[in-house]
């Protein structure tokens, strides 16, 4: 397939203006400025592009929702808080083209008409950070930004906001939270941030990958974008593989790729000749699927059917000398120690399950300890006030699915099934 | 409106009600911990979640509003389920050492464990712990975050009510801990709002700790006895010994809040030195003597004593019953005109502050004056004078739309709620006020040609008014922009107007003319002491009578006492609970006068300056040991409600004026508080209907507010405003500062200085300015400065607050070391003071 999301990043120092120009970069923007905005919203809604963050929603139909009165300000916030473990795909568009970001983000704000637009940066990003800043500065010299852009009357200011180190400020009120200053806690909904967002006003939040898609829309048109991939998910999607292959990295393929040939055929097959056990399809909260799934295509429906979910698209790719006692207790460690304290069942509840994970693990188990955790698990899932804290029991529900006689092992055993120890 | 099944149960209910309420309404009470009706709600405990046909995940009904044909399910087995589920996480880092919990039998983590469980523990992993120990946060602040269930109340009570915003959280998940900025000592309210709004037993009072248990507390319900708000509280005991006071949720305007004083200032009840027996001067010396002796002396002194020559004082903290006994004692027994509540304000400036208020039309609720487009709060600390006012009004103006307006010389922490503020000069509420009315009259010259406030204006210049007031045209012009643009406009006018009553003239002419233009106007006083209202409803007062009726002859005030004592015209003066001799505003004055009043009766709790210069001490009552009623700055009258009896041989006070009266008229009565009350209902037509009830019945509803519980209208009343001009000292190199004068947030006048709890929240006296004074004069807060006036000086500690007018100092009237009278004369409203540092 034709790159389009990682077109440059082969090439020799893409972040710098002029090159990016030169490889074809703010053409979309500067045909942009001609439309109306409606059409570009409706553009969006026809390509039929799905936010890459995580949840998968209609990109076009969230900017849509923004109200159109001209003297309400609004904005736009890049999540570029790329939390999810796994994940690394948002830093390979930050680090090397971060104008192809900087143009998504301009056209949507002339779509939805804000004048202030924030990229969230997960703090940990320094490099991509100082990027960013760079880049728009030379956006802003080169009349990208700023006032009267272009000659077309519209104004856009951008910032980059370093974000604060913790998973919760990727979800986006949370994330909404820390930009206004405040600790990064989910807000309520409704009010959606589209009526209520940022500072009380109207707010489009998008992932990276999802704002990178949208010159590429602009200058192809949605036709063209909505034939990649399958039609209720289209359009190229940034694969980010870890584990137990040979080749691990980001693969940009058309979405709907399967398991099977994203590892086989792309990613060189498993790394040393023990076979597969286990794949996380979307970052850790998503559910693993087995060697009798891998012919699933990785897009949002596919994967919801198998009870799993596409997520981020960070895939972590298992094999057979994998523990899936201690995988379930590092990936349950992760969240309780990242559950930002707001709701019971997700701030009480997920350390309990590390808790008993640890003891497991440590072989110190307890016979009923698997009906304890199925238990505290179904007191979880549902119960919380946002994702994370059901993010935490899908991962762990999917683990003892799958693999509850590993657990069993560990506490009648007191030992390891996989290393014996 | 929208009709909804609530299990099984049909009920129809307002537009947007939230399901916790329509179910609670339909009789299903729902548990919860975060949510509460004065708070934005957040949905963060989940103990509130229901099932809602349709949709698979339980929703959280305290956030969650009805639907049109919604069909919820509060009792099913999944609710039932999710509930102990909550409280099983809840419990599993809980610390579990109730037996040592000040809130053990009033936890609501207890009480609803015990309801929905669960019974057994599954939990059997380490505990995580914030800390070994209790941890002190302040003088009354003491906290345990082992037992936090992590509802935020505490936070946001300090944010969204009481606007200190002094506490958050610190660490994330279950290492979330509520507190103040790293656990450091607090330095803001000191309310304990965040105490009272605690679920369970973290944020706990440092006094009451280890005192009781719940079940050793007898309680009564009643009325803080220190500023005009009128907050409703329990106040309970254990062996005769007050240990808590607090506000109960739904109850009372002020629902779940207080200030300071009310939550930790009671103690003084149970103070060492209250008086425990009548005294008598002899030979130069107060002895201890019996009732009948203390009594015939009074009376053999009066007996033969020409009504013109005696003067009675009472407190604004007596009750109406009490206030209105003394009136009818002095005039119609004693035959005497004279007759004040207070010795800080002078007579007539009184009477044009009720005329200007219109407190003589009835009462007004805050809550109404919240209603309107426009606020203006003009010559009024809320933040400091009446706390739960100033949280009332940030609550309420935080959620509509409305112009909050705040001129004050002093900064407040009420600022930050206001859309304009405006810092005017000490004293110039009359210019600020001439200057907003021409404002207005310039937008509307046609409407208003033949207004008489707007004649009366016609003579004064603008730019007088500004440079005599310090503000811009700018300021005065975007105010009155929305007072023009205004259909309802409400005044809060405070005591700045009693000690400055030029401002009474300003008060009346723009109420006139916004009246006038069609808006609805309604004024509110606020005042500084819980019954001064009553006091001049019930006719303590030398311009009117019970009622603000017209008197045959006006009698003197506290002043003309004082001058008649001076010029030995005071044969006899009854003075029950003020203390003139240190609150007088030129205190050499009232003390060499009071020494010359032939015979001095003081009754009082305490041996107070005025007292130690008696012939006889009577030991009188507490707030604590009487029933009775208060009535508020809105003119709401409440019931107080007696807990102990009087220590020693103290006698509640109504029986004291009885006895006395009854030695020169046996009919002197009614006998007790009830039937006094009684005879006010029938003499005092403003409180014919007032409504007593509402004050001791829960409302689930949250509604604060009982308009039956407001005076009405006098009859008729013959009120004017007269003549004042507000006088300035003059300004020397070395005396820049204007001096002026209130009460600190900690204390009420001196009566707050019995008690030890409050004492120990702010030690010695204070002298605030603006920090960029401070600045232009090398001093910073806490620094010790030297406050030199032309008649006194005082060492203090600097406070000093950001936004306050340059140029203004401020020394409460409440300290010791600070006799705020000593630096006042008489005729000088304000004096100046040079600030150098000691
Ligand atoms: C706990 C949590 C963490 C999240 N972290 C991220 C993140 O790091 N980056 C991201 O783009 N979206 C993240 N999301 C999803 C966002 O809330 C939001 O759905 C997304 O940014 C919307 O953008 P999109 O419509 O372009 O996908 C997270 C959601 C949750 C619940
Ligand atoms: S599920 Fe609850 S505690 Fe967990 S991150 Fe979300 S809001 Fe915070
Ligand atoms: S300290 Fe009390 S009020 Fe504050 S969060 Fe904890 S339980 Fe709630
Ligand atoms: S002093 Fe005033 S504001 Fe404070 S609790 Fe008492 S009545 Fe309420
Ligand atoms: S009471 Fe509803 S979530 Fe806490």
């Amino acid at each position: 397939m034709e790159k389009i999301l990682l077109k440059n990043l082969d090439k020799p120092d893409a972040h710098k203006i002029e090159n990016y120009i030169q490889y074809g970069g703010y053409k979309a923007f500067e045909s942009a400025l001609k439309l109306k905005p409606d059409n570009i919203i409706q553009m969006v809604k026809d390509s039929g592009l799905r936010g890459r963050g995580g949840a998968g929603f209609s990109t076009g139909l969230k900017w849509s929702f923004i109200p159109k009165d001209p003297t309400i300000a609004k904005y736009l916030c890049c999540n570029a808080d790329e939390g999810e473990p796994g994940t690394f795909k948002d830093r390979g568009i930050i680090d090397n083209d971060p104008h192809l970001l900087i143009e998504g983000m301009a056209i949507a704000c002339y779509a939805i008409g804000a004048s202030n637009a924030y990229i969230y940066i997960r703090g940990e990003f320094a490099f991509g950070a100082n990027r960013l800043d760079a880049a728009i500065k030379e956006a802003y010299a080169k009349g990208y930004l700023g006032k009267n852009i272009q000659g077309s009357g519209f104004n856009l200011n951008m910032y980059v906001h370093r974000g604060f180190g913790a998973y919760i400020c990727g979800e986006e009120t949370a994330l909404l939270e820390s930009i206004e200053g405040y600790r990064a806690q989910p807000r309520k909904k409704p009010p959606f941030p589209a009526l209520a967002g940022l500072y009380g006003k109207p707010t489009v939040i998008n992932n990276v990958e999802t704002l990178s898609c949208i010159p590429a829309i602009i200058e192809k048109g949605p036709e063209w974008f909505s034939k990649i991939g399958p039609e209720k998910s289209p359009g190229p999607k940034i694969y980010c593989v870890s584990g137990h292959v040979k080749r691990p990295g980001l693969y940009e393929l058309p979405m709907g790729t399967t398991a099977r040939d994203l590892i086989y055929n792309h990613c060189g097959g498993m790394l040393t000749d023990k076979p597969l056990k286990a794949v996380i399809p979307g970052g850790v909260s998503a559910p693993m699927l087995t060697p009798k799934d891998l012919d699933t295509p990785l897009d949002f429906d596919s994967l919801a059917a198998k009870g799993s979910m596409l997520g981020s698209g960070a895939v972590v790719v298992m094999d057979e000398s994998t523990c899936m006692v201690k995988t379930a207790y590092i990936v349950n460690r992760f969240f309780s120690h990242e559950s930002c304290g707001k709701c019971t069942p997700c701030r009480d509840g997920t350390p309990w399950l590390t808790n008993v994970l640890r003891r497991i693990e440590h072989g110190e188990g307890k016979p009923g300890d698997v009906e304890l955790l199925e238990s505290l698990c179904t007191n979880i899932f549902g119960r919380t006030f946002c994702p994370l804290g059901d993010g935490a029991v899908m991962a762990l529900r999917g683990a003892l699915k799958n693999f509850r006689e590993e657990f069993q092992y560990h506490i009648d055993h007191k030992r390891c099934m996989v290393s014996g120890r | 409106m929208v009709t909804v099944k609530i299990n099984g149960k049909e009920i129809t209910v307002e537009d947007n009600t939230l399901i916790l309420d329509a179910a609670r309404d339909a009789g299903y009470d729902i548990p919860t911990f975060c949510y509460q009706a004065d708070l934005v709600g957040v949905g963060s405990c989940r103990m509130c979640l229901v099932e809602i046909e349709g949709q698979k995940k339980l929703q959280p009904s305290c956030v969650t509003p009805v639907l049109h044909g919604m069909s919820i399910n509060t009792e099913t087995q999944q609710v039932m389920s999710a509930r102990s589920s909550m409280l099983e996480f809840l419990l599993a880092n809980h610390a579990m050492d109730c037996p040592v919990c000040d809130k053990g039998g009033e936890c609501e983590l207890q009480d609803m464990v015990y309801k929905f469980g669960p019974h057994t523990g599954r939990h059997s992993e380490p505990k995580f712990k914030f800390h070994e120990k209790d941890y002190q946060l302040s003088p009354v602040i003491i906290k345990n975050s082992n037992r936090c269930v992590q509802c935020m109340k505490c936070v946001r009570v300090c944010r969204e009510v009481v606007g200190a915003n002094v506490l958050g959280a610190l660490g994330r998940g279950d290492h979330q801990e509520p507190s103040s900025f790293f656990r450091h000592f607090l330095d803001c309210d000191q309310d304990g709002n965040c105490i009272e709004v605690c679920p369970v037993g973290c944020f706990m009072r440092l006094p009451y700790r280890y005192q009781a248990r719940p079940w050793d507390l007898k309680g009564s319900d009643t009325i803080c006895s220190y500023c005009g708000v009128g907050c409703r509280m329990v106040i309970e005991q254990r062996d005769g010994v007050v240990l808590r006071a607090k506000a109960q949720l739904g109850v009372g305007l002020n629902s779940e809040t207080l200030c300071a004083r009310g939550r930790f200032g009671f103690d003084f009840v149970n103070h060492p030195e209250r008086l425990t027996t009548p005294l008598i001067r002899k030979s130069g010396r107060l002895e201890p003597a019996t009732w009948e002796e203390a009594i015939n002396t009074i009376v053999e002194n009066v007996r033969s004593t020409n009504g013109a020559h005696i003067g009675g004082i009472a407190s604004p903290r007596l009750t109406n019953e009490e206030l209105y006994l003394f009136q009818k004692l002095i005039r119609g027994v004693l035959r005497s005109p004279n007759i004040d509540s207070t010795s800080r304000w002078e007579q007539n400036a009184v009477e044009s502050y009720v005329a200007a208020t219109g407190m003589n039309e009835g009462g007004v609720s805050v809550f109404d004056c919240l209603e309107a487009d426009t606020v203006l709060v003009i010559g009024s600390h809320l933040s400091d004078e009446n706390p739960v006012t100033d949280y009332i009004v940030r609550r309420i103006s935080a959620n509509r739309r409305m112009n909050l307006i705040i001129a004050s010389p002093r900064a407040m922490k009420l600022d930050s709620s206001a859309n304009t503020l405006l810092r005017h000069n000490p004293g110039t509420e009359n210019a600020v006020l001439n200057s907003l009315a021409l404002g207005v009259f310039a937008a509307n010259a046609d409407k208003l040609a033949n207004n008489d406030s707007v004649k009366a204006l016609k003579d004064s210049r603008i730019e007088d008014l500004l440079t005599l007031a310090g503000v811009k045209d700018s300021e005065i012009n975007t105010i009155a922009q929305k007072l023009h643009a205004s259909s309802t406009v409400s005044i809060i006018a405070g005591t700045e107007f009693l000690r400055f009553p030029e401002g009474t003239i300003g008060l009346a002419a723009l109420k006139n003319i916004l009246k006038s233009l069609g808006k609805k106007v309604l004024v509110m006083p606020t005042l500084d002491r819980a019954n001064q209202r009553g006091a001049w409803e019930m006719g303590v007062h030398p311009n009117f009578g019970p009622g603000y009726s017209e008197l045959r002859e006006k009698g003197r005030g506290v002043d003309g006492m004082l001058l008649a004592a001076q010029n030995n015209q005071l044969d006899v003066l009854y003075v029950i609970g003020s203390d003139i001799a240190s609150m007088y505003p030129e205190q050499e004055l009232a003390v060499s006068a009071l020494q010359k009043v032939k015979f001095l009766v003081v009754q009082d709790m305490f041996l107070t300056d005025t007292a130690k210069l008696a012939h006889v001490v009577l030991p009188g009552s507490s707030f604590g040991e009487k029933d009775g009623t208060f009535t508020n700055q809105e003119g709401r009258a409440q019931l107080i409600k007696k807990l102990l009896p009087t220590p020693g041989k103290a006698k509640k006070d109504i029986d004291i004026i009885r006895a006395i009266g009854e030695h020169f008229d046996r009919s002197f009565g009614p006998k007790n508080a009830l039937l006094v009350l009684d005879e006010i209902r029938k003499e005092v037509p403003m409180y014919k209907d007032v409504n007593l009830l509402f004050n001791n019945r829960k409302n689930t509803e949250n509604k604060l507010d009982n308009k039956a519980s407001l005076v009405a209208a006098a009859d008729s009343a013959a009120l004017s405003i007269g003549e004042f001009k507000t006088k300035v000292e003059r300004k020397t190199p070395d005396a820049p500062f204007q001096l002026v004068t209130g009460n600190h947030l900690f204390h009420s006048g001196k009566y707050s200085r019995m008690s030890r709890t409050l004492l120990g929240l702010v030690q010695g006296g204070e002298v605030e300015i603006s920090e960029e004074d401070a600045n232009s004069l090398g001093l910073k807060n806490g620094d010790r400065v030297k406050v030199r006036g032309r008649a006194y000086e005082a060492t203090l500690t600097l406070r000093t607050k950001r936004g306050t007018k340059s140029g203004v100092a401020f020394i409460g009237e409440n300290f010791d070391d600070a006799p705020i009278g000593k630096f006042f004369r008489r005729g000088d409203d304000i004096p100046r003071v040079g600030i150098t540092k000691a």
